[in-house]
């Protein structure tokens, strides 16, 4: 399970940061003690830091910079300045990302899966069970049987691979096709995994997509 | 100042002269002075008179002339004082004195009222900064405890959050500051945030989403560009039909010299009586007042931004058919090596 540090210091941001990180199979550490920061984020074993540019008393931008010179670990920076010029200043200084409050949960996670996925190069290939999943060629292969995958119905199954030990609600299916400028609707969804379910019968995968009612999909 | 004007003015005082020679004429007459005595007396007083009038004249004709011919040229008439130098003559002086102490006052007051703008502005901004983190806390809260009414819950908090980021933008397009950063963005990634924005209020209201997929990079800062498109898309779906088919096409156009963005719904359209006003600040129109949803704000706010950003923002619409809405970039040959 990945570790992510949450830099925050509001309360009640912080105590549901942790529930949403959790839920989503993270293991979380908040940082408590603001006067050394710098020293904590250099010693956790994070392997990503969700750290806030506003904390007062507390200059996010320079943090960051002072970090970058010791280490690599990705960074996406959270704030709720909403300006240009800000996100410049913060990529340049080396944040990996940069996120602005209020932000939706599902695109939270979305941008930390993306930013994890780049950091550890897993951006084309997954795997499940015995299957080999190559998602930029839209390829499933068991073996010497390859399926080929359409892209909503790529984007749906690496999405349920990438989370395979929970339960995926329908909204975080359909936030993952719409950041793939896939704008679809309701219908279309449903059609999209059933003609899923229908490929992954093909290689074997009986029941693969499992439905919770109300609460969305598992794979199993 | 004409000199035709100058002597109107100056009447009382060729009359007296010519009161003056009269009498004087009377008096050496009585006197019985030879002629050439009264004549060349008359032609003393005359002349002198004439000379004093004309020095008067051109005296103050320099000094009122550049002020009035100043202040015509300049675009900020207050700055006049700054042309024009300390004039010899004692009512110039008063004036010019005068002119000193009322502009002072009045940039003072002026400052008086930047700097009180700027206070407020700078207060707003950290409210706003504020507000978002109990909005944060409340999207979050949401999202962990599911519930039935999860959506309705998340529908009032995005009516929030948008009028939240509507004070945000009113406050940073009204000011004279440069709030944004003008670089090349992309139009795609700007269209998809909208989307995600917007998702569940497009999937809840049935509305097709239809965006042709484009590479097209322009210049422009791209949360003010977010914003103003949202305004756009946030109208198109308050105002859709109560059909099956709604939707909202999202097309950019690419020619040699400009990209239009053209935002088009199905949607209710708006009455042509309405459309000329519909970029007014506070005008909310037929449509406006019969979804009672409207402050009128939405595209005042967004055409001032266009402004300030360089951008073109127009408007066409059928009334209960369609309604499009352009946004014109234009491509700036200046920026092309940087690229």
């Amino acid at each position: 399970m990945e570790k992510i540090l949450v830099i925050e210091d509001d309360d009640a941001i912080k105590l549901e940061l942790k529930r949403l990180l959790e839920s989503s199979n993270y293991r979380v550490e908040i940082l408590e003690d603001f006067d050394n920061s710098l020293d904590i984020m250099l010693l956790s074993d994070a392997d990503l830091i969700l750290l806030d540019i506003n904390i007062p008393n507390l200059n996010g931008e320079s943090l960051l910079k002072e970090f970058r010179k010791k280490s690599n670990k990705p960074v996406i920076m959270v704030t709720s300045l909403v300006s240009d010029i800000t996100e410049a200043i913060s990529m340049s200084y080396g944040a990996d990302d940069y996120i602005t409050k209020p932000y939706n949960s599902n695109i939270l996670l979305l941008r930390i899966g993306a930013v994890l996925r780049r950091v550890n190069k897993t951006t084309d290939f997954l795997k499940f069970k015995d299957l080999t999943i190559n998602i930029s060629k839209g390829i499933i292969k068991k073996g010497d049987i390859e399926i080929i995958l359409t892209k909503n119905e790529m984007i749906i199954f690496s999405y349920l691979v990438s989370n395979q030990n929970r339960i995926v609600s329908r909204d975080e299916l359909m936030t993952a096709l719409w950041n793939n400028d896939e704008y679809i609707n309701d219908n279309a969804l449903t059609v999209n995994i059933s003609r899923l379910r229908t490929k992954l019968k093909e290689i074997g995968l009986e029941d693969a997509i499992d439905t919770r009612k109300g609460m969305g999909y598992i794979l199993s | 100042m004409k000199f035709k004007d100058y002597l109107k003015d100056k009447l009382y005082l060729i009359i007296i002269t010519f009161l003056a020679i009269g009498l004087i004429f009377l008096l050496f007459t009585a006197f019985r002075l030879e002629k050439y005595v009264i004549y060349s007396g008359i032609a003393i007083f005359l002349i002198s008179n004439l000379i004093i009038l004309l020095f008067d004249y051109f005296r103050k004709k320099r000094f009122y002339n550049d002020l009035l011919e100043n202040i015509s040229n300049l675009d900020k008439a207050y700055l006049v004082l700054e042309t024009l130098e300390n004039p010899e003559f004692y009512e110039g002086k008063i004036m010019y004195q005068a002119l000193y102490e009322i502009n002072k006052s009045f940039l003072e007051n002026v400052n008086y009222i930047n700097n009180s703008k700027k206070d407020f502005k700078e207060y707003v901004e950290m409210w706003i900064h504020e507000v978002k983190m109990p909005l944060l806390s409340l999207s979050l809260i949401i999202n962990n405890h599911k519930s039935d009414i999860n959506s309705s819950l998340m529908f009032q908090l995005k009516r929030l959050e948008d009028y939240v980021d509507q004070v945000l933008y009113y406050v940073r397009s009204e000011n004279a500051e440069k709030d944004y950063l003008i670089k090349e963005i992309d139009l795609n990634s700007i269209i998809k945030n909208i989307a995600l924005k917007n998702m569940d209020d497009l999937l809840d209201n049935q509305i097709e989403f239809i965006v042709e997929k484009t590479n097209v990079k322009v210049l422009s800062d791209s949360k003010w560009l977010e914003f103003i498109l949202g305004q756009i898309v946030n109208n198109a779906i308050k105002y859709k039909k109560d059909i099956e088919n709604s939707y909202i096409k999202i097309i950019v156009q690419e020619e040699k010299t400009k990209v239009t963005l053209v935002v088009e719904d199905n949607g209710i359209g708006i009455k042509k009586s309405d459309i000329k006003q519909v970029f007014n600040k506070s005008f909310t129109g037929e449509n406006g007042r019969a979804r009672s949803k409207s402050t009128g704000m939405g595209l005042y706010i967004a055409k001032k931004m266009c402004e300030k950003l360089g951008h073109k923002i127009s408007i066409e619409s059928v009334e209960g058919q369609y309604t499009r809405v352009y946004i014109t970039f234009s491509k700036d040959k200046f920026f092309e090596p940087i690229k």
